[in-house]
Formats: structure tokens, sequence, C-alpha cells
């Protein structure tokens, strides 16, 4: 497309700012401005796309509770693997209707009182009951910046989107250990280079007992569910609400909780 | 070609095309989309009577000051550590050499605009203490063979370490003043300080009150940079020093060249990283850009009413200061 061919020529530039004078790095911040994709885009050379993996990925290691670090982590080094979730998800009817329809799970989108009216073991019920334990709330996300293309940003947006109906789903807290164990979930389900790296560094601030029953218990059991469910990116979450978690999990094929982790979330 | 591309960008746009139109001014886009198809007055080389500069972006003179305060709102708490990572540190060499240039006396009422994070305050404070403490160095020695009388009173006399002087820290933006007034209390300093909130463009104070008026990387956030060399001019006594660090043009192209890589590459990122804001570090980078050069804004200085005025570039001209006189 025009804006592809436009963007491919605005980053050759860019990223060669040796030949360029102080009037054109005006031009060019321009025109990146004039290409924006979306609203929160923000074009990036592939310089400063590998400057910002390399950094959101030592920033998120070395503190934990930048989760912005992670989703700037996941944009730059994702954008292969989206294309493919992308064509899964066209694969997919359910997944094509959540393309074009483009659903938000946000406080505003969701309607809290008739999640909280469902009878209880339905997912909608559960959902709002794990928000409610692990007091989390769905909007603590940030936008997309990084992606160029849009498509995959809104992809990547509802990746993270769905990050807690993951946890709902594989009946994990948002403590260290459900996290990584989500993390396996989600790299063996999505590919993601972010999933794949935060699954493999994320264990290495545990203490000895807990990696030991994660490796012993909770990766396999993450790993084989992975597997075994559908792309998870397919389910359109927002029309499922009534559906009784246990048969969700049924459908999707992910078996029960590991001992350790019952009752936590 | 023109009509997709016209299309794409609205669809795709929306909020951006609105900055788009104001922003026509290079030539690329006059002469490629046309402007009777979306009903828009191009604005061709001229800008409009209001409209300045926010970074690379074109804003109305009202919007810039609320930006620019946005802008340092969020960057106040990590302003210090992103200056180290960005600068290398160097930016304390050339705070340090500033006051060198300044080399005050006790007794000087200094005036730091702009000074939110207290760095030039600090710095003069601890400057006039080692002045003074070599001072009673220098008086030991020479007295080694004092009466009693003459002891006696020596610990009777409170000597002023500051000997008078005192540093007002003026900065328009809230969130720069408390972090400045932490690091304060933090460093130990008590006396000889005072914190106030206020526009360069139109300072809290009386005519000829100060000795020296500094701004160090203030002055290119500033709406209309004459009515703050006014000011400036304005609130100095006659004898008066005005004194301003401020990024500039760099005079060397090799380095010139690396620098426009590492700020238009390195800096955001760096700012994405540590301080999770992108657009900030985007705006500090774009704006050091449109400040004028050290001759322009000599000139600038000099239609201020100010006298003597020299310029002084650092490490290649990526600093500059630039020092005048009231007479």
């Amino acid at each position: 497309p025009l804006w592809r061919s436009v963007l491919r020529e605005l980053w050759d530039i860019n990223f060669a700012p040796l030949t360029v004078r102080q009037t054109s790095a005006a031009m060019t911040t321009l025109w990146l401005r004039v290409s924006l994709l979306y609203p929160d885009h923000i074009p990036t050379s592939p310089l400063q796309k590998a400057l910002l993996a390399a950094g959101s990925a030592g920033m998120a290691l070395y503190d934990p509770y930048r989760h912005d670090m992670v989703a700037v982590l996941g944009e730059t080094t994702g954008f292969y693997t989206l294309k493919v979730l992308r064509d899964q998800m066209r694969r997919d009817p359910e997944g094509t209707q959540i393309l074009q329809e483009r659903p938000r799970i946000s406080l505003a989108t969701l309607d809290m009182d008739k999640l909280r009216s469902l009878p209880e073991g339905s997912f909608g019920r559960e959902y709002l009951r794990f928000l409610d334990v692990n007091r989390v709330s769905p909007d603590t996300r940030v936008p997309t910046r990084f992606v160029d293309d849009e498509e995959l940003a809104y992809v990547i947006q509802r990746y993270r989107e769905v990050h807690d109906m993951l946890h709902t789903l594989l009946g994990m807290p948002t403590n260290i250990l459900g996290e990584i164990v989500v993390k396996w979930f989600e790299a063996v389900q999505t590919g993601l280079p972010m999933c794949v790296l935060g699954a493999l560094f994320g264990p290495v601030r545990l203490s000895a007992r807990k990696l030991h029953v994660l490796v012993s218990e909770l990766i396999p059991w993450a790993v084989h569910n992975g597997h075994r469910a559908p792309c998870v990116l397919n389910l359109y979450y927002e029309r499922r609400w009534e559906q009784p978690l246990a048969a969700l999990r049924k459908e999707l094929g992910i078996t029960a909780v590991p001992p350790c982790m019952q009752g936590l979330a | 070609m023109a009509a997709p591309r016209s299309y794409v960008l609205w669809s795709y746009c929306g909020r951006g095309w609105s900055r788009l139109v104001r922003t026509c001014g290079p030539r690329g886009l006059h002469s490629s989309l046309p402007a009777g198809s979306l009903g828009v007055r191009f604005l061709s080389q001229e800008k409009h009577a209001t409209q300045t500069h926010f970074g690379f972006e074109t804003v109305s003179e009202e919007e810039k000051g609320g930006k620019v305060y946005q802008v340092f709102e969020s960057v106040a708490k990590k302003y210090d550590v992103m200056n180290d990572m960005m600068s290398l540190g160097i930016h304390r060499v050339w705070k340090d050499m500033l006051l060198w240039k300044m080399n005050p006396l006790p007794g000087t009422q200094l005036l730091d605009v702009a000074g939110g994070t207290g760095d030039i305050a600090f710095r003069f404070l601890n400057y006039i203490q080692a002045q003074h403490q070599r001072k009673q160095k220098r008086q030991l020695r020479a007295q080694q063979n004092l009466s009693w009388d003459e002891i006696a009173k020596k610990y009777q006399d409170e000597e002023d370490p500051l000997g008078g002087s005192h540093v007002m820290i003026c900065d328009i933006n809230r969130e720069m003043l408390k972090v400045g007034q932490k690091k304060a209390s933090d460093q130990g300093h008590k006396a000889g300080l005072t914190w106030v909130l206020g526009d360069a463009e139109e300072l809290p104070f009386d005519d000829h009150k100060f000795d020296i008026y500094t701004i160090a990387f203030g002055i290119r956030n500033v709406t209309h940079i004459d009515q703050a060399l006014q000011e400036a001019h304005r609130v100095l006594k006659p004898g008066g020093r005005f004194l301003c660090l401020e990024f500039s043009r760099v005079n060397n192209p090799l380095i010139s060249r690396l620098y426009d890589l590492y700020s238009f590459q390195v800096i955001p990122v760096l700012g994405e990283v540590i301080a999770g804001d992108w657009k900030s570090y985007q705006y500090l980078v774009e704006s050091i850009r449109k400040f004028p050069s050290q001759e322009e804004f000599k000139e600038m200085i000099e239609d201020a009413g100010f006298q003597k005025v020299t310029y002084e570039s650092l490490t290649s001209g990526i600093v500059a200061i630039h020092s005048g006189f009231k007479l």
C-alpha cells in the first residue's frame, strides 16, 4: 500500500541521518508525524527499535514493576510473530470477527454490573472475581505505540487485554509464579519473542523452592496446555461471559489447575 | 497520486491531520496536496501572527506555555537522572563552567530563572562557601599570634558563611520546584535560598534587584524569548550581569551529524526506557534545533539593552554561555 512505501522511504532517511541536514531532519520528522497509522503511533527507525528492544529488556529485568517496558519489548520484537498471529486469526471465523469488529476490553466497555449479576462459575463472574481478588483493573494497559502496522497494533493490544482472561482460564494469580506460568502458556501459544524472553528470564529472581515447583509441575502443565489449546486470541470473550468456566476450559482442553496453585485465583 | 494519499492521511490521521494543516510550511507538502479538495487554506512560508513552534510542531502561542508545562511536569522526577544519562554526565561540567565564568563574590544576589531542580543555585552556594573557607584558611595562616582578646572576639562573632549572598530560584513549574526543594534538604542547603513560582516573561520582582541573572537550559522553552530578556534587563541592578547557558548550534559538521544521530535516535529511546516518556524527550531535541544560533541569540540579547555581550561555545557548540551586562 501507499503508506507502507512512504513509510519505508522515510525509515531509510531516518535511519541514515549522516546524509541528512538539519532542515531535512525537520522535514523527516514532519512526514513521520503525518504518516501516523493510528492515534498513538510513534514511528521509529530500525535503529531506534533495536535500542528500544535492548533497553526495555534490560529495564524490565532490572525493575519488574515496569510493565510498560514489557509492553515496549513486545511491540518492538514481535512484528513478524504478530503477522503469523494475525493470519491465524484470519483463518478462524471467530478470529476474523474480532479483527473486523475490534472489540476493546476496558472499564468503559465492560458492563460490570451485568458481569456481577451472572451466575457463579460462569466465565464473566469468575473474571470479575479474578479482578477483585487480585486488585487489578483492565485499564492499566499502555496503548500500542511502536508497531508499524495498524492491524498488528490491534492484534497486540488484543493480546494484552486478553492476558487477564488467560489468568482466569488458567486459574493463575497475579503473583510472580502465576505470571511466569501464564507467560509460558502464552509463549507456546503465540511465539512472541517477548513471551519467550519473559518465560526464560522471569524465573531468574525466584527462590530455589519456588523454582523447583515451577520447573517440576507448573511449566510442564502450562506447556502441555499451550500446545493442546487452539489459539486463545480467536475467542470472542465478550460473547462468552455466560458460558460456564468449566465448559470453556473443556473446550480449550485446559486440564485441572495443579494442586499447589488451586484456589489462589 | 495526491488524492489517494490525502484520503489515506485523512482516514488515518484524524487528529494528525489538523497538525498537518498547521505545519505545512515546508515546500514538499505545498505542491503535493490539493488545497481545494479539502477546503483548507495552506499557510506557505509565512507563519500566522500568533503561531509559534513546539519542537517541530507549530502551535498557537497560548498552547505552547501549557504544553511546555506538561512536559516538565511529567519529567520532573526523573529530570536529573535523565540529564546524566543523556549527556553522559557532561552537563555537570557545563554548569560548573557557568559558575567559573560567573565567579561570584560573597554578597551577590543571584536570580536563577527556570532553575527548577536547583543545579545552578546549589553550585552557587557551594562556590561561595568554598571561597569563604579559603578566606578563613588564609586568615588563620596569617593570624598565628593572636592576643587572648582577639581569640575571645572570634568566638563571639558568628560570621555568615555566605557573606550575605542569596539566590532566588524562580521556575514556572511547581513540580520542578518541589523536586528542587527536596534536593536542597537532602544536600543540606538551608540558608541563602528562596523558591519562587514565577514566569520568566513576567518576573514577580521589582526593578534593579539582582546582581546576576542566570537561566540555564530554560530560555528555549519560553514562548517569548525577547520578553524574558527584557525582564532580565529590568530586574538587574546597573552593573548587573546576564548569563545564559543553553544548547546551541554545533560548529563542526562531523560532530553535528553525530550529534543529530544521537539526539534523534538515542535520546527519545532513553526517555522511554528510563522515564517512560518518549514524547517529552522528542520535544526536547526538537526544541534544541529550533533555538537560534549563537550569533542570533547574541543579537537578541543586545536588542534587550545589554552591552558587552559575548558568548563562549562549549563542547564544539553543543552548548553556549552567553553573557551580557546592564550598564
